[in-house]
C-alpha cells in the first residue's frame, strides 16, 4: 500500500489539500478530481485541482493540477491528499481506514534507538500546521479514531492547542490519540494550558520505557528525560488528563520489565492503558539492531509477569505487534490487532495457519526481522 | 584500655565508643529492653559509653539466655547506630516532602534539565 | 538556528549518569531484619525492598557503586532509597504519593456511630456495655439528641458521611432508627451529601417488614457471626434460644430481600474461638461469604474481666496464622476468599493508596474518621471509648451532642489525643520498618497501659501488628503464589 505518489505539478504555489474524487458531475468543494480525458463540457470550476497520468497538453489554463502521475490505485473515493510545489501526493486521510494520523512535525527532542521515523532537524510545523487545518476541515464528522504523531507533537507550542481545539470544535465524536513524550509536560503551564481545552476524548500516549533513569534516558537519548516524562505525566495526572503508557520491548527495556510495572502501578496508578509494543524494524533500528534484537520468544516470561501484574491490579493492558504463536496462550487475551492496514502482513507459512484471522501478524518491514519461533497453528495441534 | 563487652554479676555490660555511636541511637536501642531490663548508660571513659543490662527479677531470664542477649544488644546497637544516621541524614528532605505533601503544588520544583529539540522549542512561553 | 547533524549521533548509556563523583544521598528510609538472612527496608511512601542482611549497612556507608552493584543501584534511585542530587528530581511526585496515603485525612470524619439503643436481649459474655431491661426512657437514645447527632453529622466536611446504628441491639429501637434515617435522607437531599446507613444487629429480630424497610432506604445490615454453632452459641448467649440458629436465619432472610453484597459479618475471637481456627474459617466459606475479618478481642474492661475471654496476643497470632493458611488453602484450589485483616495491611504494603479503616491509621482514625453519639448523648472518639466509659473512664470523651462542633472535635481533649495519634512521632515507632503499614491506637494503649502514648515493647497492639506483617511479607516473598493471590485480595478490579 502507497500513501505517497508523484506528478509533475502545474500552477501550485503552495500545498493544496482536498478531497479526492473520479465522479466529473461531483460538485463539492476542495476536490481534486483524477481523470484520464479531461471532458469537453467540464465545469472546472467544481474542482480545485485536477490529478491526471497524462501529459501536460490536456490542462486547464490556471487550474492547478498534476499531470503525468504513474497510477491512482491507492486512492479511494473521499481520501484526502495534499499536493505540493514538487509534484508530491500525499495521502493524509483514508475514508476506509482506522488508523488515520496527523503527522504534527518531524522534529523531536528525543533520540529514540529505535525511532521508526527519524527526527528531523528543520522547522516543518508552520507548514504542517496549515495543511493539517485544511485537513481536519475536511475529514468525515464520523471519523471514529484519528491519531497525532510526530516527531514530538508538543513542540509546536501554541500551536498544538489550537490543532486540539480546532479538532475538538469539527470532529466532536472522534477520539483522538496524540502520541507524545510527555516531557513538556513537566512544565506546568503546557498542562494547564492543556487541560483548559477539556478535551475528554483526547488520550495521550506516552512512552516509559524504565523505571531507572538512567535506562529510559539511554533509550530516548536524551539527558533528564525520564524525570521530565514522569513529572509530565504527573502534572497531566493533577488535571486528570486520559493518559496511555507505551512500552517497547527490546534488550535494553527488557532486564527491568518487572520492576517497571511495578513502577507504573506505585507511581503512576492513573493511568488508564498500558501498552507493550514489538520492535519496529525500520527507522533506526536496523541500524541499532545489536543493541536492541532479543528474540520476543525470550522476553515472554517477563512480558508475562509485567502484563499479568497490572492487569491484576485493574489496569487495562494490551500487547502491540505481537503474534499469537510466539506468546503462551494465557497472554493471547491482552494481543490487539493493532498494526495499521496498510503496514500489515504475515509471512508465507501464516497463509497456513488456522489463527491467521486472530493474530495481529508482523509490520511489513519485519517480515525480514522476526522471532524465530513463528510457527503455523495446524488442525493436528490443535 | 580496651574494653571488652562482658556479662559480669549476672549484668550484661556493652561498651560503644562515642566516635561512632549517638546519644540518640543508644537510647533508642534501649528503649526496647526496658520491659526486660534494668538500663543504664554512663562513660566508660571521655571515648566510651558504657551500656549495662540486667535483668528484671520478675523476667524469668536465666543465664544461658544472657550470651544470647549481649549478642542481640551488641547488633541492636549497630542497627539503631544506622537508623539514627538514615534519620538525621534525611530529616530536611522529609521535612520537605511532608510540606509538600501538606502543599498544593505551589512548592513545586522547577523541572530538571533542558526540553528543546536542535531546532529549538521553549514551553515556558 | 539548525545544529549540525553530530547532534543525533548515538551515545553510550554512561553519557547519561547524572552522578556526581560517585556520591549520593540517602533518602528517608526504614529498615527491620525479617530473619538471619534478609531485611526490608521501607521508603517513606511504604514501598520495600527485600535485600540481603547487612545491605543497609553498605548502603548508609555509602559502599553501593553504580557499577559494582549496577541492579541494586537501579532499584534504590528508581524506589526512592537514594537520590543522585540533594534535592530528588522528583520529590514533588513522592510529596504526591506521600498525600495519597495520607488521603484519608482529606474529608475529616465519615463514620458516625449512633448508639440508638443500650437495651438487648442478648447477655453475651463478652459484652462490655449492654443491658437487658425494658426501660427505654434510660437506655435508648432520646429524639432530642438523634436530631443534634444529626446535626452534627452534617457539619463534617466530608461529602460522604455513613451514618452506623449500633446498640445494644438496634433494632430494639427501630422506630428511632426509622426516625433518624428519614431525617437523615432529606437533610442529606437537601445540601447535596452523600449518604451511607448501616445497622448493627444480631438479627434475633429481623423481620421482612424491617428488611422491606431496608430496601427501601438502602441499609446495610452488619451481623456478627462468631462460626460454628457451637462456638456462636457459647460466645454469645441468649436466654431461651439459639443466637446461632437467629443469625443464620436472618443472613438468609436479610440476603433474600436486600441481596448478597448488603450484608456483612463480623467475628470476635474469644479463648474459645482460638481452638478452633478452621471450623470458623470452614463456617464464613460455606455461609457463602466472601472473606472473614479475624478480629481479636477488645481489650477493655468487661472483656477481659472474664478469664473465658483473655488470651495471650502469642495465642491469637498463631490462631490467626493457622486460619489464614485455611483461608489460603481455599485460595489454593481457585476459591477467591479473603482475609480481611491481611488486605488492609496487603493494601498499606503493596499498593500506593490506604484504606479506611480506622483502627490501623496515622493520624489514628478516632474523630478523624469516626465519632461516636452514645444513647446518653455523650460523644466518644471511638466505639470502644465509650465502652470504657461504661467502666466509668471518661478519658476519651469529648464532649456531649449540646457542645458545638468546634468543641467536640477541636477541643481540649481532642488536642490532648492529638498529641499521640501520629506513630510518625512515637517513641518505639518513629524509626519503625512497619510505620507506614501500621497506625497508632492511644485508646488501646490507655485501656492496657494505663497511658494513651503507650509503651512499645509490652504492646499487644504494637506485638500483634509486627508479627502478622511480617509474617504476610515472609509469606508472599518465599511463595510466588501465595504473592499472587494476596495480590488479588488488594485489586480494584
Amino acid at each position: 500500500m502507497n500513501l505517497k505518489t508523484k506528478g509533475v505539478a502545474k500552477y501550485i504555489n503552495e500545498p493544496l489539500v482536498g478531497r479526492i474524487t473520479r465522479d466529473v458531475s461531483s460538485t463539492g468543494e476542495n476536490s481534486f478530481l483524477i481523470c484520464e480525458e479531461i471532458p469537453a463540457d467540464i465545469n472546472t470550476n467544481s474542482f480545485e485541482a485536477i490529478l491526471t497520468s497524462k501529459d501536460t497538453s490536456h490542462l486547464v489554463e490556471n487550474k492547478p493540477a498534476v499531470y503525468a502521475v504513474p497510477n491512482f490505485d491507492h486512492l479511494s473515493e473521499g481520501d484526502i491528499v495534499a499536493i505540493n510545489e514538487d509534484g508530491n501526493i500525499n495521502t493524509l486521510y483514508r475514508v476506509n481506514s482506522f488508523h488515520n494520523v496527523l503527522l504534527a512535525t518531524e522534529r523531536c527532542n528525543s533520540n529514540c534507538l529505535m525511532c521508526s521515523q527519524p527526527p528531523k532537524d528543520r522547522n516543518d510545523i508552520p507548514r504542517l500546521y496549515s495543511i493539517n487545518q485544511k485537513l481536519i476541515s475536511l475529514i468525515p464528522k464520523d471519523c471514529i479514531e484519528l491519531g497525532i504523531s510526530g516527531g514530538e507533537p508538543t513542540l509546536m507550542g501554541e500551536m498544538f492547542f489550537q490543532t486540539l481545539e480546532n479538532l475538538k470544535e469539527q470532529l466532536p465524536e472522534t477520539e483522538i490519540h496524540v502520541l507524545t513524550n510527555g516531557r513538556s509536560f513537566a512544565w506546568q503551564s503546557m498542562a494547564e494550558r492543556l487541560a483548559k481545552i477539556d478535551y475528554r476524548r483526547l488520550m495521550l500516549g506516552v512512552p516509559v520505557y524504565s523505571d531507572y533513569y538512567q535506562v529510559h534516558d539511554y533509550i530516548v537519548q536524551a539527558r533528564d528525560a525520564f524525570n521530565q516524562t514522569i513529572l509530565g505525566l504527573h502534572n497531566l495526572a493533577r488535571y486528570n488528563q486520559r493518559i496511555e503508557i507505551r512500552v517497547v520491548l527490546h534488550k535494553q527495556s527488557i532486564p527491568r520489565l518487572t520492576k517497571l510495572a511495578k513502577y507504573i502501578f506505585k507511581n503512576l496508578p492513573f493511568v488508564e492503558h498500558v501498552a507493550f509494543m514489538g520492535l519496529e524494524f525500520i527507522g533506526y533500528t536496523p541500524h541499532n539492531i545489536e543493541k536492541l534484537w532479543i528474540d520476543p520468544h525470550d522476553y515472554i516470561e517477563e512480558l508475562g509477569e509485567a502484563v499479568e501484574f497490572l492487569s491484576g491490579q485493574g489496569i487495562h493492558v494490551s500487547i502491540y505487534n505481537s503474534q499469537l504463536c510466539v506468546l503462551p496462550e494465557n497472554l493471547w487475551q491482552y494481543c490487539r490487532k493493532s498494526i495499521s492496514d496498510w503496514k500489515n502482513e504475515y509471512l508465507p507459512e501464516c497463509q497456513n495457519c488456522l489463527k491467521l484471522n486472530d493474530c495481529g501478524g508482523l509490520f511489513r518491514w519485519n517480515l525480514n526481522k522476526h522471532s524465530d519461533y513463528i510457527k503455523p497453528f495446524t488442525a493436528i495441534e490443535m | 584500655m580496651a574494653h571488652i563487652n562482658c556479662i559480669k554479676d549476672g549484668e550484661i555490660i556493652v561498651f560503644a565508643n562515642t566516635l561512632l555511636f549517638s546519644k540518640d541511637a543508644l537510647f533508642k536501642c534501649l528503649y526496647w529492653y526496658g520491659d526486660k531490663f534494668h538500663t543504664s548508660v554512663s562513660f566508660a571513659d571521655v571515648d566510651n559509653y558504657c551500656v549495662k543490662i540486667k535483668p528484671l527479677s520478675t523476667a524469668a531470664i536465666n543465664s544461658e539466655d544472657l550470651e544470647l542477649y549481649q549478642q542481640k544488644l551488641e547488633r541492636d546497637l549497630i542497627d539503631f547506630q544506622l537508623r539514627d544516621v538514615v534519620t538525621k541524614e534525611t530529616q530536611n528532605i522529609r521535612d520537605l516532602i511532608i510540606a509538600k505533601a501538606f502543599s498544593n503544588g505551589e512548592f513545586d520544583e522547577d523541572p530538571p534539565g533542558d526540553v528543546s529539540d536542535p531546532v529549538g522549542f521553549n514551553p515556558s512561553l | 538556528m539548525i545544529e549540525s547533524k553530530a547532534n543525533r549521533k548515538f551515545k553510550e548509556a554512561a553519557f547519561y549518569n547524572s552522578q556526581n563523583d560517585g556520591g549520593y544521598f540517602l533518602l528517608p528510609f526504614k529498615f527491620h531484619r525479617l530473619n538471619g538472612e534478609k531485611e526490608i527496608l521501607v521508603n517513606e511512601v511504604g514501598d520495600y525492598l527485600i535485600l540481603p542482611t547487612g545491605t543497609t549497612a553498605t548502603i548508609v556507608n555509602r559502599q553501593i557503586s553504580k557499577e559494582n552493584n549496577s541492579e541494586l543501584y537501579g532499584d534504590l534511585i528508581a524506589n526512592f532509597f537514594i537520590s543522585e542530587e540533594a534535592i530528588h528530581p522528583l520529590i514533588d511526585v513522592l510529596a504526591t504519593r506521600y498525600r495519597t496515603k495520607k488521603h484519608f485525612l482529606n474529608y475529616f470524619t465519615g463514620l458516625h456511630i449512633f448508639v440508638i439503643s443500650l437495651r438487648c436481649e442478648h447477655t453475651c459474655f463478652y459484652c462490655q456495655v449492654s443491658r437487658v431491661t425494658e426501660n427505654r426512657d434510660q437506655y435508648d437514645m432520646s429524639i432530642q439528641n438523634i436530631d443534634r447527632g444529626i446535626e452534627i453529622m452534617f457539619k463534617s466536611p466530608n461529602p460522604h458521611v455513613t451514618m452506623e446504628f449500633q446498640g445494644g441491639e438496634a433494632l430494639l429501637a427501630f422506630d428511632n432508627i426509622k426516625y433518624a434515617v428519614e431525617k437523615s435522607e432529606k437533610i442529606a437531599g437537601e445540601i447535596g451529601k452523600q449518604i451511607t446507613f448501616v445497622i448493627c444487629t444480631n438479627l434475633a429480630l429481623v423481620n421482612e417488614e424491617i428488611l422491606y424497610y431496608c430496601k427501601e432506604h438502602k441499609i446495610l445490615i452488619s451481623t456478627s457471626l462468631d462460626g460454628p454453632q457451637s462456638i456462636h452459641d457459647s460466645n454469645r448467649h441468649k436466654p431461651h434460644a439459639s443466637s446461632y440458629a437467629l443469625a443464620i436465619k436472618g443472613i438468609k432472610l436479610s440476603r433474600e430481600i436486600l441481596g448478597e453484597d448488603q450484608v456483612s459479618a463480623l467475628m470476635t475471637t474469644t479463648t474459645l474461638s482460638l481452638e478452633h481456627p478452621i471450623e470458623i474459617v470452614d463456617e464464613y466459606y460455606n455461609m457463602g461469604f466472601p472473606g472473614i475479618f479475624l478480629r481479636n478481642i477488645s481489650p477493655y474492661g468487661f472483656a477481659l474481666r472474664t478469664e473465658k475471654s483473655k488470651y495471650s496476643t502469642d495465642k491469637f497470632i498463631e490462631f490467626y496464622k493457622k486460619a489464614l493458611g485455611r483461608i489460603l488453602e481455599y485460595n489454593f484450589q481457585g476459591h477467591y476468599f479473603t482475609e480481611d485483616l491481611a488486605r488492609i495491611y496487603l493494601t498499606k504494603i503493596l499498593t500506593p493508596f490506604n484504606t479506611g479503616f480506622v483502627d490501623m491509621q496515622s493520624p489514628a482514625g478516632l474523630i478523624n474518621g469516626v465519632i461516636v453519639f452514645n444513647y446518653d448523648g455523650g460523644v466518644y472518639a471511638t466505639d470502644e471509648s465509650r465502652m470504657l466509659a461504661e467502666q466509668k473512664d471518661f478519658t476519651f470523651k469529648l464532649g456531649t451532642l449540646n457542645d458545638e462542633y468546634k468543641d467536640l472535635f477541636f477541643g481540649a481533649k481532642a488536642q490532648e489525643i492529638a498529641q499521640v495519634w501520629s506513630n510518625e512521632a512515637l517513641a518505639g515507632c518513629s524509626e519503625c520498618a512497619f510505620q507506614a503499614y501500621c497506625g497508632a491506637d492511644p485508646v488501646h494503649h490507655h485501656a492496657t497501659q494505663g497511658d494513651m502514648y503507650g509503651y512499645r515493647p509490652t504492646s499487644a497492639f504494637c506485638q500483634k501488628n509486627m508479627e502478622i506483617i511480617r509474617y504476610l511479607i515472609e509469606l508472599m516473598e518465599s511463595e510466588p503464589k501465595i504473592k499472587k493471590i494476596f495480590e488479588s485480595w488488594i485489586s480494584k478490579k
